[in-house]
């Protein structure tokens, strides 16, 4: 006990520091966000932001389950929040404190609302479709003018896909997202949670299996932008990063992505505050800072991705409005799906099947 | 009086390695043993209590599922089955190149041994990832080593070499090299050199003297080696994630995909445990090697 | 038995079984053996005396084939050696540290070489009986080295080193890591084996006692030279120079000029002790050079009544005597202070009159106790 004195100087001596200067931590996906948002919000409010990034939903969601992530505003993507609202790892919006929430979208908003109740527990950050990015000169001269770059045959069917083998096929490594998008291919519904249905994505996605050379979630960013791959399914916003890199790098890479004439996943990226955030009154504030219309335009801009935030809409390039791969048309929006949120036996069996697909045991 | 705070010095000392087995290792092994045991939920944590106290009563729920689970789907069987073969292979590999390596250092002259062992244990100075990563950079198909080779006309097209088992034995043999030149060289450093000469000496060729001499000496050096470069191996994650292909089945990866994917934390713990026990015996080698490489002179 | 039998170095017919030429091994700068030239003849047992660094370890290696000459040839048996790599030598070495193989039992270390000849197994086996029972160790064919003891492991180097019936038998310091008792008795032990198996040993050592009892002649090395070459006898009785008389032994040496060169006699006049030493045979020199006398202690005889000869007395006071059993070593200071060394055999178990210290004593010696060497 006659320690005690001295381990609380040392206590006091740690915390003094940090408690002089308020600290926020923030928990968002890789190259997600705009390079002066951080610094900004630094600026208005006085709080210091700890910024980690992750790439994974299952990551994220490790960190959830587990809790004392000390992490204050994370972003989980809709069928991942609802199963961690679930669990209890989120506290409910004090609504009070976001000022910018009528910024939002009504109708995306309640679109969100099918996954967290009342909106209850979060807001849209940022919203997208997975689809496919592809490398235009690659594609042309193995396939020639008429290349069906408008469909999911590029990749799902075995033909075409074993002739753009040797310049690289990656998939994004998304059970979820992509067992889906193969049912969605064969006719069959994408919200399915038929066993049956299942299998046959699987058996479609086993079928083109040999022409795909992995299977990752962010690496096809930078793989895509050099040429080492030259068809990517993956997530709207990234595969428009690669292009821009490419047209940085000046490589003679032209990338572009498209939403499937079949149809896509949509999905949003939510703004939570876990249930244990160290500091939920710094957490809200930046939740509301990043509803500003001029914050949000700032980010999509930067990001090429969709957000939620009405108000920031006529802030928005020209350029990011006017494309359909970010903001489909009203006909391809009829054909976009929403996740489904699986329960435990779903989830293991789509997951299995997924380990089956990739490594055929 | 003195030998009494000697011994009580003495006690304090072996209590010191003692605790930190506790804390670092039977602590932890316990929690993950409690986990195997328990029942998925979707909660936080997301796994069900194992024992509940109910008035008077103290429930406890053991969910022996998990263990049958890793039996009844070929997956997991198969899993560790290839992690210990990519393990042996690999051991077997570092064996292949790093057995000269040891030798020549140890019977380079005294004053440069520690200038070659530095070289050995210069790659620990950078980051591991980033020097998977860097195996990234040479391997991929636009990468340094096919650009050579397409450079000076050797090959036209690129030789798939990431995303491949050979990446993830050239990554794991690369990483772990040093875990098998140390202690070889710690033994073969110890060897006396009259040995060879009395071999020599009594008629044995050069590879007569390390067949019947050197190898036999080195056994113990060898086998510890071995084991260093198998028992992590077994288990590696990253390695396999970032330079194997999809299709490379590892247990690491299986342990991670039940964390994550299915957020089945009981299952990935009976994952975790089953390789353990798997990995006691070449442990307990281990052991009987390094003691063996120490008592020898 | 005829003198070239038993000395063939006396007879200038007989033909050298190791024939070394010149031979020269340099380490660096260093030459650690230089321009060697030595003749060993068939069944000697010669040893290789000298002190660390004088190089005798070297030219045993060379001899085993371990290090390559700079310059120079080695011959064994007629047979020029100088491309044969060791384990093609028809020499076998016992090493210092006996590098027994510590993973063997001691029949498969003595059965290794006979291995390496590809011999039929049962005569492997009866090979190394015979060498087990050799050196006694018949009953510990199945043990490890570790399980051995130190004269027990010296054995089985011993019993292994002569397993393949080599011509030519090296020896490094075959006894230094013995006990003084037990190196005695091996000593005695390693002649015997010498005798029965007929075999050429060469023996470095340090030791000159362990020299002077094992050799048929011993060769003295200093700074990678052989200073003298010479049966154990003249080694101590006739040095070839001070070192030679130092090294071996203990000695006293006066320095003197000559002060008369007679026809069978000389005198020297040493100032070291004050006095003239009378030397009774001729010795090749011009009077007023310098030279030295060196005088062995147990040549030297001391009394506390003055000796009835003239010369070569001294007279001194008793400085110091240690008691060593068999004998006693006195220093005596002399008038001048100079030291000399004396030995004393004890021979009654209570003298009477015992030398003490403190005695005033005369010293006295022979006239050709002394052995007169240049400077």
């Amino acid at each position: 006990m006659k320690h005690l004195p001295l381990a609380t100087l040392i206590a006091a001596a740690l915390a003094a520091p940090l408690a002089s200067a308020e600290t926020l931590n923030v928990y968002n996906w890789s190259d997600y966000i705009a390079e002066d948002t951080i610094e900004k919000f630094t600026a208005a409010t006085g709080i210091e932001v700890n910024y980690d990034v992750y790439d994974s939903n299952e990551v994220l969601e490790a960190k959830m389950l587990a809790g004392n992530s000390g992490y204050d505003v994370v972003v989980p993507t809709s069928d991942f929040l609802q199963r961690q609202i679930a669990a209890g790892a989120y506290q409910p919006l004090d609504k009070s404190k976001l000022g910018n929430l009528g910024n939002m979208d009504a109708d995306l908003m309640e679109g969100l609302a099918g996954y967290d109740e009342g909106n209850a527990h979060a807001v849209i950050y940022m919203w997208g479709t997975t689809g496919i990015g592809y490398n235009v000169d690659m594609i042309q001269e193995r396939l020639g003018d008429d290349a069906p770059t408008d469909s999911w045959s590029l990749v799902f069917d075995p033909a075409v896909a074993a002739k753009l083998a040797d310049c690289g096929i990656s998939v994004l490594d998304a059970p979820t997202e992509l067992l889906p998008a193969a049912m969605n291919y064969l006719g069959l519904d994408p919200r399915s949670t038929e066993k049956a249905d299942f299998e046959a994505g699987a058996d479609l996605l086993m079928a083109v299996r040999p022409y795909i050379r992995y299977f990752h979630s962010s690496q096809y960013i930078s793989d895509l932008a050099n040429g080492d791959v030259c068809v990517s399914v993956g997530w709207s916003g990234d595969i428009f990063q690669a292009r821009d890199r490419a047209d940085e790098a000046d490589n003679g890479v032209a990338v572009t992505y498209v939403i499937p004439k079949e149809g896509a996943l949509q999905w949003f990226d939510t703004m939570a505050i876990p249930v244990d955030a160290p500091n939920p009154d710094a957490a809200h504030k930046f939740i509301d800072f990043v509803m500003d219309a001029q914050i949000t335009a700032d980010i999509t801009n930067y990001v090429w991705y969709a957000n939620g935030n009405a108000a920031s809409m006529p802030l928005v390039d020209e350029e990011i409005t006017s494309d359909p791969g970010i903001f489909p048309t009203d006909a391809a929006k009829q054909n976009l799906w929403a996740s489904k949120v699986y329960n435990a036996r779903q989830d293991r069996t789509v997951t299995r099947l997924w380990t089956k697909v990739k490594t055929g045991q | 009086m003195r030998r009494l705070l000697g011994a009580s010095g003495k006690r304090w000392v072996v209590s010191v390695p003692g605790l930190w087995l506790f804390v670092f290792f039977l602590v932890p092994f316990l929690v993950v043993a409690k986990l195997s045991l328990s029942e998925a939920a979707i909660a936080r944590p997301p796994y069900l209590p194992l024992w509940e106290w109910d008035d008077d009563y103290l429930t406890v729920t053991l969910n022996i599922g998990n263990y049958r689970y890793l039996i009844e789907d070929t997956l997991y069987i198969n899993a560790f089955l290839e992690s210990l073969r990519i393990a042996f292979f690999s051991a077997i590999f570092c064996l292949i190149i790093g057995y000269p390596m040891a030798w020549y250092i140890a019977r380079a002259r005294a004053d440069r041994r520690n200038f070659l062992l530095m070289l050995v244990i210069l790659p620990f100075w950078t980051s591991f990832l980033l020097r998977v990563y860097a195996w990234i950079g040479l391997l991929k198909p636009n990468g340094v080593i096919n650009n050579m080779l397409m450079g000076i006309g050797v090959i036209d097209q690129p030789i798939p070499m990431l995303q491949t088992d050979f990446a993830v034995y050239l990554g794991i043999v690369y990483t772990y090299l040093p875990f098998l030149v140390l202690p070889l060289y710690a033994n073969l450093v110890k060897l006396d050199e009259s040995l060879f000469e009395a071999a020599e000496d009594l008629g044995a060729k050069p590879v007569h003297t390390f067949l019947t001499v050197t190898l036999p000496l080195s056994m113990p050096g060898m086998l510890a080696g071995c084991l260093l470069v198998f028992i992590p191996a077994v288990g590696e994650f990253v390695i396999p994630a970032l330079l194997g292909g999809a299709d490379t089945l590892m247990i690491g990866k299986v342990l991670w995909t039940e964390f994550f994917n299915n957020r089945d934390w009981p299952v990935a713990s009976a994952v975790a445990m089953v390789m353990l026990v798997i990995l006691v015996l070449p442990i307990m080698l281990l052991r009987n090697a390094q003691s063996a490489a120490e008592g020898r002179t | 038995m005829t003198v070239s039998d038993d000395q063939p170095w006396r007879d200038p017919s007989a033909q050298p079984f190791l024939r070394i030429k010149g031979l020269s091994k340099h380490f660096g700068s260093v030459a650690a053996v230089d321009k060697v030239s030595l003749d060993i003849y068939r069944g000697e047992l010669f040893c290789l005396l000298g002190g660390s660094g004088s190089g005798k370890s070297t030219l045993l290696r060379m001899l085993a084939g371990f290090e390559t000459a700079n310059a120079g040839s080695i011959e064994i048996d007629g047979q020029d050696m100088a491309d044969v790599p060791p384990y093609r030598r028809p020499v076998n070495m016992m090493f210092q540290s006996y590098a027994l193989f510590p993973h063997m039992t001691v029949a498969d270390n003595i059965a290794y070489g006979l291995k390496r000849e590809r011999l039929p197994r049962a005569e492997i086996a009866s090979r190394v009986d015979q060498l087990l029972s050799m050196v006694q160790l018949g009953d510990f064919a199945k043990r490890k080295p570790s399980q051995l003891s130190g004269g027990q492991r010296q054995r089985v180097a011993l019993a292994r080193a002569l397993a393949k019936g080599p011509k030519l038998l090296l020896l490094d310091e075959p006894l230094g890591a013995l006990d003084k008792k037990l190196r005695e008795e091996t000593q005695f032990e390693l002649m015997k084996i010498q005798e029965e198996t007929g075999v050429t040993f060469v023996v470095v050592t340090h030791d000159q006692e362990e020299a002077m009892t094992l050799a048929t002649r011993i060769g003295v090395m200093r700074d990678g030279e052989i200073v003298q070459v010479a049966t154990p006898r003249e080694v101590y009785e006739y040095p070839n120079s001070r070192f030679v008389a130092d090294f071996i032994g203990s000695v006293n040496l006066f320095e003197g000029r000559v002060s008369e060169d007679g026809e069978a006699h000389m005198r020297l006049d040493c100032a070291d002790i004050g006095a003239e030493i009378y030397v009774g045979h001729g010795v090749s020199c011009t009077p007023g050079q310098r030279l030295w006398v060196a005088l062995r202690p147990e040549k030297v005889r001391v009394s506390t009544q003055p000796p009835a000869q003239s010369h070569n007395v001294l007279q001194g006071v008793v400085d110091e005597i240690a008691y060593m059993g068999g004998s006693s070593v006195l220093r005596v200071r002399l008038a001048n202070g100079k030291l000399v060394h004396v030995t004393q055999p004890n021979l009654d178990r209570d003298d009477a009159h015992p030398v003490s210290w403190d005695d005033a004593v005369y010293l006295s010696w022979g006239d050709t106790a002394g052995v007169v060497l240049p400077v």
